[in-house]
């Protein structure tokens, strides 16, 4: 799941930057709104985390923008304003979510799993392929009861094509949808993951799940 | 609680219910003492036609009243009166047929003087009686010549007759005073309910008015419907002028306790993800030492905020006060841009024009903060490598400081907010520590001080703080 998050301070932006990383997100930064907006221009992003009181462009003009130029992106308002009003009005202009802060890690976390959810259709975090049972919360993989051991990377390329069964995505488009602008990921990287992410599945008498379409690229069916 | 409303109208109605009601008593009093004595008059003429027709010749004492047809009143029947008469006081010589067996009462009083009384007349029926002393008087006849009369003795005569007319008369008087009084207070006490109503009408409606202002409409101003009164006027414009102070206070109070949250919210939420995310990564010695500076600055941060809130605090509450002492200026300047200077990593040129030598008489830490606080907002807003200049004006016994600095982001509107707490050109707080109450300290602290503070924008977006009021020291 790829997050872009907008956020002027530093320190917040550090710490939930490592923490989204760690749940296996990926996420881009933006310290203002004009860098938002350049952002959201450029790449195509599942969620924004969107703080308001931003620097050059205010969080809602930044949302009202993105709306108004069609962009889809679920949108959660993080923000220290907690007045009724100031939720209505940002739910009102397009976002999907709205946290104030202080807020819990765990729950953005939860929150943003939540928005994916009701994103892709899927309600049920725990995804069943040909036996093989996917945890989106534990973020774990098993067969038979028996857990297959993923790396984040490998993990992360599974849970996103199989939330997205049937759609064939290219080398580009996992790398754009699943890394983050600053981790440079090449197209032997993606490879590699998915030809280990197969064998690990096969190690323990899964079916591989990711299958190759040449010339187009990766899909679970 | 009584309502003034009733109260008036308890102590009118009260008053005017004594007032008539000594009124109707003193007027009955004196109407039935007059027709008392219209009524004793008619007895008193009686009894001086009965005593006429008492007289004393060589025969004795003669009553022509008492002999047949002569005067009917005093025969036996259902309305007689009565008379009696003693001579002496004691021996009786005649009384009236309808006395029968009974005798009137004597009291028995000086020579030619009279006295009335009622009395239980001999058939039952109320009366009254004058009891009169006299001599009778002597009949002589000339014709006869000489003859001797009996020595003429004071005689007693008591006449009584019945009371009921008077009584009567008495009861119609006390019934009409009495139906008068109570008409009067009845339609006295509807006007004046009516009246008191009419004019407690501006207080009934300025107290609607106040009960249906509550926190949320402290905007509502009172007015005085109709006709303007003297007494309420001022007090309503008393009371506009009170929930003016208090709507500017509400918001101020509103607004400062929302600053307060808005600016505790996001170090709060950095140190609650720091915590959450560090515990996550135990193993990342490199984030977590990153991260343990960003809570040191974040508790910094927030100290800052705590302990400005404090000195605002207590000198709001007139608990600061100031301690002068003598300080070099240029070198006190010197030291406090360099603190100034040295929290931040910029590159800015302080350009100071102070004489050396110059010594002013002033609260050094106050001042200190004062100045440093000027500093910092002057170092934060300007360009890079801009130049802060620090000028000095002398004027009588006092110097004039002149911190001028170029401030493009500033906008003439701004100098008004710039004083009030949490004002931020910048709302963001990114990669400010600012809390906005910089200046409103320098402000309050300039108070104690007794300096005067004044901002200055020009249109060459040149931004000039002058501290004027520092008392110069003299050689």
């Amino acid at each position: 799941m790829k997050i872009l998050l907008v956020e002027d301070s530093i320190r917040l932006q550090r710490s939930l930057y490592a923490g989204l990383k760690r749940h296996g997100f990926s996420v881009d930064q933006a310290f203002d709104g004009e860098q938002a907006l350049t952002y959201i221009k450029l790449n195509r992003y599942d969620t924004i985390i969107l703080d308001l009181v931003l620097p050059k462009v205010h969080g809602l003009n930044v949302l009202s923008t993105m709306r108004s130029q069609g962009n889809n992106s679920q949108v959660l308002i993080l923000s220290a304003n907690d007045q009724t009003e100031d939720r209505i009005r940002g739910l009102d202009l397009g976002a999907d979510d709205y946290m104030v802060k202080p807020f819990s890690f765990d729950e953005l976390v939860s929150r943003l799993r939540a928005l994916n959810r009701r994103h892709s259709g899927i309600k049920n975090p725990v995804l069943e392929i040909e036996g093989v049972k996917i945890d989106t919360v534990e973020r774990q993989v098993s067969f038979n009861e028996n857990v297959v051991s993923l790396t984040p990377h490998e993990f992360k390329l599974l849970e996103y094509l199989a939330r997205r069964r049937g759609h064939v995505f290219s080398h580009d488009q996992l790398i754009d949808q699943l890394y983050d602008a600053a981790s440079y990921v090449t197209r032997n990287a993606v490879e590699a993951h998915i030809s280990s992410l197969r064998k690990r599945l096969k190690a323990s008498g899964a079916p591989g799940l990711v299958k190759t379409r040449r010339g187009f690229g990766y899909l679970v069916e | 609680m009584k309502s003034i409303r009733s109260r008036l109208n308890l102590t009118i109605i009260g008053t005017l219910v004594l007032v008539l009601s000594l009124t109707a008593v003193f007027l009955y009093l004196r109407i039935s003492q007059q027709v008392i004595t219209v009524y004793d008059t008619s007895l008193f003429d009686k009894a001086k036609a009965l005593i006429s027709l008492t007289e004393l010749d060589e025969e004795g004492l003669e009553f022509d009243f008492a002999e047949d047809g002569v005067m009917n009143e005093f025969e036996l029947g259902p309305n007689s009166h009565y008379y009696q008469l003693w001579q002496l006081g004691t021996q009786l010589l005649i009384k009236s047929p309808s006395l029968l067996d009974s005798d009137l009462p004597l009291i028995g009083i000086g020579l030619d003087r009279h006295h009335f009384a009622d009395v239980k007349l001999p058939d039952g029926r109320a009366g009254r009686l004058i009891e009169i002393n006299f001599m009778p008087r002597v009949e002589i006849d000339d014709e006869e010549g000489a003859v001797e009369i009996p020595e003429p003795k004071p005689i007693s005569l008591v006449y009584a007759r019945e009371r009921r007319t008077l009584d009567d008369t008495l009861f119609a008087i006390g019934l009409t005073i009495f139906t008068i009084v109570i008409v009067v207070l009845m339609a006295t006490s509807l006007l004046v309910w009516q009246l008191v109503g009419r004019g407690l009408l501006p207080l009934s409606t300025l107290a609607r008015q106040v009960s249906e202002i509550d926190e949320s409409s402290l905007s509502a101003r009172l007015s005085q419907q109709g006709e303007q009164s003297l007494e309420i006027t001022p007090i309503i414009d008393q009371l506009n002028n009170f929930l003016e102070r208090l709507q500017s206070a509400f918001e101020r109070e509103k607004r400062f306790s929302s600053n307060v949250a808005h600016e505790l919210r996001t170090p709060l939420s950095e140190l609650k993800t720091l915590s959450e995310v560090g515990q996550m990564i135990p193993d990342d010695r490199e984030q977590l030492t990153e991260f343990f500076r960003d809570v040191g600055e974040i508790s910094n941060q927030m100290e800052k905020v705590v302990i400005t809130l404090l000195e605002l605090a207590r000198s709001d509450a007139g608990l600061l006060n100031s301690d002068p002492q003598e300080i070099l200026l240029s070198d006190f300047c010197d030291s406090i841009w360099q603190m100034a200077i040295n929290e931040h990593e910029v590159s800015k040129n302080f350009v100071k024009h102070i004489p050396e030598g110059l010594t002013i008489s002033t609260d050094r830490e106050k001042f200190a903060m004062i100045l440093s606080n000027i500093f910092v907002n002057a170092i934060n807003y300007s360009p890079q490598e801009a130049d802060i200049k620090l000028s000095v004006e002398i004027q009588n016994d006092y110097i004039v400081l002149r911190v001028k600095n170029v401030a493009a982001d500033l906008r003439p509107e701004d100098i008004v907010h710039m004083k009030d707490r949490f004002w931020r050109k910048n709302k963001s707080q990114g990669k400010t520590s600012h809390s906005g109450l910089g200046l409103t300290l320098v402000y309050a602290l300039a108070r104690i001080l007794k300096l005067d503070i004044s901002l200055d924008l020009d249109s060459q977006s040149m931004f000039m703080v002058t501290i004027s009021g520092v008392p110069l020291v003299l050689e």
